[in-house]
């Protein structure tokens, strides 16, 4: 097995399904790696299986941490530090505890679907984008993959590419290896538009 | 004579259903183990895909030739998927077939079911009820171990509008549930992780930052929580340094650098998964 050979296989495959997907390559993470998984096991019901696809599958961490420790999470990452650097020489905790819940999960977690999914902000460092959108866009995310999944031709692509991958040993990588590959290859969105938070 | 030709197909045929029926549960008993072994090792989509091959294959078990044991592997695995009116169906199912202990463990994925809905429904006091039962009084440890988790979180969530004096009065009742869980299991690493959390709310960072590396020791049930206690050990240890007088400070920096070399970290404070 060589791993440039499986991710030379992903990365044919991106460019393949993101004329599926225009403007929405961040969709194509949750779609590829749940293909990963299942093409590794050669399942028949293969396309039913990644719809029913949970995309946070992990039991909850607790969400709830006291003021100093989101004041820490902000002082520690430099370039978040230097974004909200007025809320922290005020300690303006509601707007920082008003941010965490979008931020924490992405860069304090290392969370991969989000960071596939915010990965053109967190190239920006447009971290207030994160926090207007992280709400929408992840509600999003599993709708706007149902007027793709409708067409077989996008099966099709997605079999092949994860065949490949497969055949080549796909099985041997990590999890988050494999979870890394799909998320470098993959490039932001073009543009989204704006969004709305729900509760706002 | 035609019943005489006839039975030595038919036993044939009941040999092969059997040897099915048991390659069926054979199977789902493997995936279910494998799912098991992959879920601790944080390999969550493997985990995911061995719990629901598991699934499908007790399914087929239980249709071919209904056993407590094909149920029961359906209704863990199911319960291991968050699917608690299914696992409820299952264990019942099983506990009709002589599973013991189905009735109970249907009862207890029922009431996590119904804590479930009340919380997408927003109705969080009803559902912090209910998962104030369950870890009273379950056995069932899936049950137990979201039910602990789900009501520290609401509890700590509902304690930051509080007054201090009440808000160190509810704290502290849930710090001593935790102690309890722990009496009853200590090596479990959620509990630790808990306390480490509800710790860390009422400032006594010292033990927020032991109960986290017992944590870490003896294994967390997610990468993201792993994840999240890492970041809660860190946070500990940087304030404890910051605040201890020199002698306590470079035992504390010995300890914390001889663990940061056992777990493969960077160095004392970034864990080997940080990319930045």
């Amino acid at each position: 097995m060589s791993k440039k050979d499986i991710e030379a296989a992903l990365a044919r495959g991106v460019d393949l399904l993101e004329k599926f997907l225009p403007l929405k390559s961040w969709l194509l993470f949750p779609v590829l790696y749940s293909a990963c998984v299942w093409a590794v096991r050669r399942v028949f019901d293969y396309r039913e299986r990644i719809l029913a696809w949970q995309v946070w599958l992990d039991p909850d961490f607790v969400r709830t941490k006291p003021d100093d420790f989101i004041l820490a999470f902000f002082c520690g990452n430099e370039a978040l530090g230097r974004e909200y650097a007025q809320e922290i020489a005020r300690e303006d905790l509601r707007a920082l505890r008003a941010a965490f819940p979008a931020l924490y999960p992405v860069l304090g977690l290392e969370d991969a679907f989000l960071k596939a999914l915010f990965k053109a902000e967190i190239d920006g460092a447009d971290y207030r984008v994160i926090v207007v959108e992280f709400a929408s866009r992840t509600a999003k995310a599993r709708d706007d993959l149902r007027p793709a999944a409708a067409d077989p031709e996008f099966w099709k692509a997605l079999f092949f590419v994860t065949a490949e991958a497969a055949a080549l040993g796909l099985h041997l990588l990590k999890d988050e290896e494999v979870q890394d590959m799909i998320v470098g290859l993959i490039k932001g969105p073009v543009s989204l538009g704006p969004t709305v938070p729900p509760e706002a | 004579m035609i019943a005489r030709r006839l039975r030595v197909p038919a036993l044939f045929l009941a040999v092969a259903l059997s040897a099915a029926c048991l390659t069926h549960l054979g199977r789902a008993k493997r995936h279910y183990a494998e799912g098991q072994d992959q879920s601790r090792a944080f390999q969550t989509g493997q985990a995911v895909a061995h719990w629901k091959t598991a699934l499908d294959e007790a399914a087929k078990s239980g249709r071919r030739r209904p056993s407590a044991q094909a149920f029961t592997v359906k209704g863990l695995a199911e319960a291991n998927l968050g699917l608690w009116r299914e696992a409820e169906a299952s264990f019942l199912k099983a506990f009709s077939l002589g599973f013991d202990e189905g009735e109970a463990w249907a009862s207890d994925s029922a009431l996590a079911g119904l804590a479930a809905s009340f919380e997408e429904l927003d109705l969080e006091a009803p559902a912090l009820r209910i998962y104030g039962q369950l870890v009273d009084r379950s056995d069932f440890r899936p049950a137990l171990m979201i039910a602990a988790g789900r009501r520290t979180d609401l509890i700590l969530a509902r304690s930051a509008g509080l007054d201090p004096g009440e808000k160190t009065r509810a704290l502290a009742a849930l710090a001593k549930s935790l102690d309890r869980l722990l009496d009853r299991d200590f090596a479990c690493g959620l509990y630790h992780y808990l306390h480490a959390q509800v710790d860390g709310h009422l400032g006594d960072l010292r033990r927020s930052y032991e109960e986290a590396v017992m944590a870490r020791e003896l294994g967390l049930p997610s990468e993201k929580i792993e994840r999240d206690n890492d970041n809660q050990l860190v946070y500990c240890y940087v304030r404890l340094k910051d605040s201890l007088p020199p002698a306590d400070r470079d035992a504390l920096a010995a300890a914390q650098a001889r663990w940061a070399s056992k777990w493969g970290w960077r160095d004392d404070r970034t864990p080997a998964w940080k990319k930045e």
